[in-house]
């Protein structure tokens, strides 16, 4: 489904390259659950952000259902996170003028999902707060609104950064069971600092220093 | 933001109104004169009657009345100090066609009799000058409204030109230079100014001295060209700080969305479609801002014109489409200045610095 071929990542600090990633090869099947685990600095954001087109690899390729991510278009790209991808970020950032439901909705606009977002909504316990504004959540259901937002319209897969890093142990294992339980057909691509998240994980890869360190 | 573009605007049309009113008081003030044609013989008597004669034989119109009459001097008050007007002394037949001449519905009192201290004004002079029936218009101790005997006010005539009249043989008793002029009126009122231009270039060169409505127009015009220019320099340097103000706070307010912006990136939206959400916003802002700025200012001008103007008969024009078409300009400059930073904050937009928090 989704496959990195030797992709690195490079910057230019102070005038030295420094890699991000290097010369990675993984690949994400369908319907898995993938964990990235590796400490802080370790490059694992940044190949999720590669895996998912957010990033463009500086070496090797990023390809998609068979098809290389460099050579779609910055437009192309966004059309294809929006259509086939989902996202839950380290930070439950909402949009603050619009509402748990309208938060929802934000990741398939022009699409009528009202119902399927509602019930998202209720799944993940927030059934009595569809009309609540971010300030009036706790920080762990303002997660789960931006699980349920990352969920709408079954996505072929889930990028999820770091989701439990602005939550507590609890709040964050009860987010990860609900991104993995109710993901249907679609594949989990999950970054955390955090074994015990990962327990459910049908595979995990360590990462060092920007390079793949183990595969589980 | 919505409310800084009301201000701005309040404060553009708010400015070009009231110096407006300028002009446009000198124009309502003096628009009797757009009903008369006056002929001065300027200090030679004897050529009156042969200057109504060439007049009547030759004018490019029908004429309806030749009116003798004698001017002596008065004041009235304007928002930028007093003004001088005239005390038309009319014969006792010519008083009625003069004032219905100048729109009159009706009056209250009467006509001044002739030779006797009185006086007839219309309505805005009465209300600016706070005059009642009774009231006293000119006196002996009094330099700027000069009589020998105090003039008493014994009418008010209903219309919205400014005139104050009373009996041309009082005037002739007590006023110097002992001279009449004449007041020509064309049959047809469209025909007046036809016969300003005619008689001004009949005589051109000659001794009398010709009053027409067409030169009040055009020195208005002239007085106030240096004043316009002042004005649009001074506008513009404003339009500018406004401008400049506004970019920077559509800057700060996209700052504060950055966040916004950078999640909604990252989950698909395109540039094009951030880009164009935004310029609509911004849009929608400005036109609101706009369009309330002008409801705004109509308000204010209607407060300002019925508690400080209409009191006193000053004039303020409140749908003075000059003052709310100077303010066109703000709006658009706005619109460059927030598409042109929206345009180059998006060009190098990173959503990944905004949601690993780098940007925040």
């Amino acid at each position: 489904m989704i496959e990195a071929r030797s992709a690195s990542l490079a910057y230019i600090d102070h005038g030295k390259q420094v890699f991000a990633c290097q010369e990675i090869d993984i690949s994400v099947k369908e319907n898995e659950f993938l964990g990235i685990l590796g400490p802080s600095g370790s490059g694992k954001s940044s190949l999720l952000y590669l895996l998912s087109g957010l990033k463009t690899p500086t070496g090797g390729d990023i390809h998609y259902n068979g098809r290389d991510l460099a050579d779609l278009g910055d437009d192309e790209r966004s059309k294809l996170r929006i259509r086939e991808f989902g996202f839950v970020f380290q930070q439950p950032y909402l949009l603050g003028y619009l509402t748990s439901l309208e938060n929802v909705l934000v990741s398939k606009p022009n699409e009528n999902r009202h119902q399927e977002a509602t019930e998202l909504l209720e799944r993940l316990g927030l059934g009595h707060k569809t009309h609540r504004h971010p300030h009036e959540l706790s920080g762990g259901e303002r997660q789960r609104v931006c699980v349920a937002r990352a969920l709408l319209g079954s996505p072929k897969v889930i990028f999820a950064d770091e989701p439990t890093a602005a939550l507590d142990h609890k709040n964050g294992l009860s987010v990860v069971q609900l991104l993995n339980a109710m993901r249907s057909t679609g594949s989990l691509v999950m970054v955390t600092h955090d074994p015990s998240m990962l327990e459910q994980a049908d595979r995990i890869v360590r990462l060092a220093d920007g390079r793949l360190d183990k595969l589980n | 933001m919505t409310a800084v573009i009301v201000l701005a605007v309040m404060l553009v049309s708010g400015i070009i109104a009231m110096i407006d009113s300028i002009p446009y008081s000198i124009r309502t003030v003096y628009r009797y004169a757009q009903e008369e044609t006056g002929i001065a013989p300027r200090g030679d008597p004897s050529i009156l009657p042969k200057l109504v004669e060439t007049v009547r034989k030759n004018a490019p119109v029908p004429i309806e009345r030749i009116v003798i009459c004698r001017v002596s001097s008065s004041l009235v008050k304007s928002i930028v100090g007093k003004w001088p007007f005239v005390m038309l002394g009319l014969k006792q037949e010519d008083m009625a066609y003069y004032a219905q001449r100048q729109k009159t519905t009706s009056v209250i009192g009467r006509y001044p009799r002739p030779g006797a201290p009185e006086t007839i004004v219309s309505q805005p002079v009465a209300k600016n000058l706070g005059l009642k029936i009774g009231s006293t218009v000119l006196k002996p101790d009094d330099i700027e409204n000069y009589a020998p005997t105090p003039v008493k006010v014994v009418g008010i005539a209903q219309t919205d030109r400014w005139f104050m009249i009373n009996s041309i043989e009082y005037q002739r008793e007590n006023y110097f230079p002992p001279i009449d002029d004449a007041l020509i009126f064309a049959k047809n009122l469209a025909d007046q100014n036809k016969l300003d231009h005619w008689t001004v270039k009949r005589f051109k060169g000659q001794r009398p001295l010709i009053f027409a409505y067409f030169q009040i127009e055009k020195n208005t015009r002239e007085m106030f060209s240096t004043l316009y220019l002042i004005l649009n320099v001074v506008i513009s340097a404003l339009a500018v700080v406004i401008t400049f103000m506004m970019g920077m706070l559509m800057n700060i307010y996209q700052s504060q969305r950055i966040v916004e912006f950078g999640l909604l990136q990252a989950i698909g939206y395109t540039k094009k479609q951030l880009l164009k959400r935004v310029l609509l916003e911004s849009v929608s802002v400005i036109t609101l801002g706009w369009i309330l700025g002008l409801f705004c200012t109509f308000g204010l001008l209607n407060v300002a014109n019925k508690v400080l103007m209409e009191p006193k008969a000053y004039a303020l024009d409140v749908f003075d489409l000059q003052a709310y078409a100077y303010t066109i300009p703000i709006p658009f400059s706005i619109l460059v200045v927030a598409s042109l930073t929206v345009v180059l904050r998006f060009r190098k937009f990173d959503p990944v610095g905004v949601v690993e928090r780098r940007l925040m």
